[in-house]
């Protein structure tokens, strides 16, 4: 088995794309969206229902009703029992489970905000029957509201390497609506192909690669931890960081961080996906900003020197919870879950090793320069700033500093552009002046 | 935080997946090539004049960015939303100098009535109201409205000319001289009546007074008499007549818009205008006429006759209230040929008014006739 080339280009063109403001896009009405996951055993799915379309198929009073939710709630399940089914091609049951509803806003661009309620639901197909064809039928709104859509589609299904997660854009499945001819609401037969192992470990291996290039948290840590990585710790009364401790040393160090931090998040993966162990999130991305302001505060002046495996190792615990969840949600098989972890992790590794490849160099480089104090301290300090924005955002207290932590991923390549630059000017400017490495 | 972040571009795809179904799901019609019966000449040779003059003014790459083969998908490319969500065919007025504006609203002119507040006057407010909205919200404006010539004008050969943007579609078909088709017409509105003192827009936030001038203000309300003209002919039903033309169901948009070309519900529902008294009848004419005259006068003229012998084959239907003042307020006159609708909608820009949106097919004689849907 070959692994897939990185593709480095189309990450950095979806990096390009993320940072692009959206365009505006529109739909006539306010549409009904079911996404559907398919997983082995069961489809779930997210029902979305404008309420103002809503409110014209039931007669409630929905629209600008503070308690809307708390009032039609239990209706809305009702209702919904009434108007969603499903059944194998040769037409058995399947089982339907309509779970609590919640009140959410939508902005839309053409037709303004709106509200919709929000309703999971669980769709079991009877025992051996596939969950990839079967047979909708579904006409919430669109019996009374003949003007109306619902627009179906599919959002995860791991079998073909489609997790909304890598923002994949969801499969389109058909749009039921009225036929205006005959009055008829026709069902929506759903029949996806077949996907197969291969597809499925290349979706989650990009996966593993958007959490590392989208997640800015996880970016700053690794970078911050491997900032001091190529200096001697100089620990005398006022410890402090010393001089370059010559590439093959820095480049040595590298690698033992990054691994302990693989091995780390590797082991936690591994126990929150098979659900041995159960973190909510919140303490965990607390954790995880904690994590970035103690690493920021070693590269200022070194507080664990030659520590730096355990502790790169400890944190990948901590970062190893916070991936978990991603892969809990999908809700595979055992087998589907093996070769998901291996996947996710292969993903955050290459990822990583991007990183590492197009910062490392100038670090060294400029690590042998007079330049690097200041350019360490001012990396050092960003993310002390930013690590405790973050820390304030995730125990509630929100903050400008967290708000601008958030969009630092947007300044990267400029920031690496500008580090590129210096180095390159810095180690031409030692090389020109014969001057000597600061040994103090 | 980053599952927000993925909502967007996912909801956003999502839409888009969603719009261009609706647009391209038009079934595999082809154009015959020979078109339908002709309707009447009406002004077709000066709009083939001043079709000519307009592409004068333009430079060899805009000429080929207005005149475009006429294809189904072509002819079928028009729509009620904002240009930023659905793309239009040809030229649009902003991308012209001032004379080539000139020249192109010189074609929608001579294609289109010269009876007040309909036609060519209701068509310069519907942009005016555009411009009303630009004013509080990017996205709008007359500039986004657009024209094109599917095949090139001539009085000997089938073309099609398309002018509009948001709120406002004509499809004119002519083969050999004459029209074949005045349809599909969209028409919406929002605000649906502002008026203008100086250079004072004011938003009409109750009620929709009469289109005039009153000392140095002027009211707009380009689809006052189509709103009128539907209320008038329910009011003159009884409650017996009323219970027969209400519809079950509920319309929060047109029934058949943008890309719902030939869905035409196979039976027809409401109340048979063949039952109605002769002044019933009169006011059910009326409310067609202010559609119809939006084409030029000759066409209008004839093809009120034909909507006009066909009324006892035609009916009417209305859901929600009769006054056409609430949301999913609508209505609707179908006949053997004619299919109108009317429908009051949420406020888009203006959130707490409604807005209306409007459609005129002809069974038989949308784009000339020449798709099989």
């Amino acid at each position: 088995m070959t692994l897939p080339r990185p593709p480095l280009l189309s990450w950095l063109l979806a990096l390009v794309f993320a940072l692009l403001p959206g365009r505006g896009l529109a739909h006539p009405m306010p549409t009904t969206t079911l996404q559907l996951d398919l997983h082995p055993s069961s489809v779930t799915a997210d029902l979305a229902l404008p309420l103002n379309e809503l409110q014209l198929a039931t007669r409630w009073n929905l629209l600008g009703n503070a308690s809307a939710l708390e009032q039609y709630g239990p209706q809305l399940r009702t209702y919904l029992r009434r108007h969603l089914a499903a059944t194998t091609p040769s037409g058995q049951a399947w089982a339907v489970e309509i779970g609590e509803p919640t009140l959410s806003q939508v902005q839309q661009a053409a037709t303004g905000p709106y509200q919709e309620f929000v309703v999971p639901v669980q769709l079991t197909p009877p025992a051996g029957a596939s969950t990839r064809a079967f047979t909708l039928r579904y006409d919430a709104i669109v019996h009374q509201v003949v003007t109306h859509s619902v627009l179906v589609s599919i959002r995860r299904d791991w079998e073909r390497g489609l997790n909304k997660e890598s923002g994949n854009e969801n499969v389109e499945v058909g749009v039921i609506r009225t036929d205006p001819r005959t009055g008829q609401v026709p069902l929506l037969p759903v029949n996806q192909a077949q996907g197969n192992a291969w597809q499925g470990f290349v979706g989650i291996f990009k996966l593993g690669m958007q959490h590392i290039a989208e997640g800015t948290d996880h970016l700053l840590f690794l970078l911050t931890l491997l900032l001091p990585a190529p200096l001697l710790a100089v620990m005398n009364r006022r410890p402090h960081w010393g001089a370059f401790g010559g590439p093959r040393r820095s480049l040595l160090n590298i690698v033992k961080i990054t691994t302990a931090f693989t091995v780390g998040h590797s082991l936690t993966l591994l126990l929150g996906t098979l659900r041995i162990v159960n973190v909510p999130d919140a303490p965990i991305e607390a954790l995880i900003a904690v994590s970035i302001l103690v690493s920021a505060v070693h590269a200022l002046r070194p507080i664990f020197p030659g520590r730096e495996l355990v502790i790169a190792g400890g944190f990948g615990l901590i970062h190893g919870l916070a991936f978990s969840s991603t892969l809990a949600e999908l809700d595979l098989s055992p087998w589907q879950t093996a070769l998901s972890l291996l996947g996710f992790n292969l993903g955050i590794e290459a990822m990583q090793l991007i990183v590492i490849a197009v910062t490392m160099p100038w670090l060294i480089l400029l690590a042998q320069t007079r330049l690097y104090t200041p350019v360490r301290t001012l990396g050092a300090s960003l993310a002390v700033l930013a690590s405790l924005g973050w820390l304030g955002d995730r125990v509630g207290l929100a903050n400008p500093l967290g708000t601008l932590a958030d969009s630092l991923g947007a300044a990267g390549p400029w920031a690496l552009l500008a580090l590129a630059a210096l180095a390159l000017l810095g180690f031409a400017f030692r090389r020109a002046g014969n001057q000597g490495v600061s040994t103090s | 935080m980053k599952k927000a972040l993925f909502a967007v571009p996912l909801s956003l795809a999502l839409l888009l997946a969603g719009c261009g179904t609706t647009t391209t799901d038009t079934g595999g019609g082809t154009d015959t090539g020979t078109g339908g019966d002709p309707i009447s000449t009406g002004t077709a040779a000066e709009v083939v004049t001043a079709a000519n003059a307009f592409l004068a003014t333009l430079s060899t790459g805009q000429q080929s960015s207005v005149v475009l083969t006429r294809t189904e998908s072509n002819s079928t490319t028009w729509s009620n939303l904002p240009v930023g969500a659905a793309t239009r065919n040809g030229l649009a007025l902003s991308s012209l100098t001032e004379t080539q504006r000139a020249a192109a609203l010189a074609v929608v002119k001579a294609a289109t009535g010269t009876a007040a507040n309909e036609g060519y006057d209701e068509t310069t407010q519907l942009l005016a109201a555009d411009d009303v909205l630009a004013g509080s919200q990017s996205g709008y404006g007359s500039g986004l409205y657009y024209l094109a010539f599917l095949n090139t004008p001539s009085t000997t050969g089938q073309w099609q000319l398309q002018f509009g943007g948001h709120h406002l579609a004509y499809n004119i078909t002519y083969n050999a001289g004459a029209v074949t088709g005045a349809t599909p017409k969209f028409t919406g509105i929002e605000p649906k009546c502002w008026s203008v003192t100086g250079s004072t827009v004011n938003v009409i936030t109750s009620g929709c007074p009469a289109p005039g001038t009153s000392g140095s203000t002027t009211t707009y309300a380009p689809l006052y008499q189509e709103q009128q003209g539907m209320v008038n002919m329910l009011a003159g039903l009884s409650s017996t007549q009323l219970a027969s033309a209400k519809l079950s169901q509920t319309f929060s948009d047109v029934l058949l818009g943008p890309g719902e070309d030939g869905q035409f519900p196979s039976t027809k529902s409401g109340l048979a205008v063949s039952g109605l008294s002769a002044d019933q009848k009169a006011l059910v004419l009326a409310a067609i006429k202010p559609w119809v005259q939006d084409v030029d006068d000759t066409t209008a003229a004839a093809l009120l006759g034909i909507y006009e012998n066909e009324l006892d084959s035609t009916y009417i239907a209305y859901s929600g209230s009769t006054g056409l003042t609430s949301t999913a307020d609508y209505v609707r006159i179908d006949g053997p040929s004619v299919w109108i609708e009317f429908v009051c909608q949420n406020g888009i820009v203006y959130r707490s008014q409604i807005h209306y949106h409007t459609v005129w097919r002809d069974h038989t004689r949308d784009y000339g006739a020449s798709f099989s849907f």
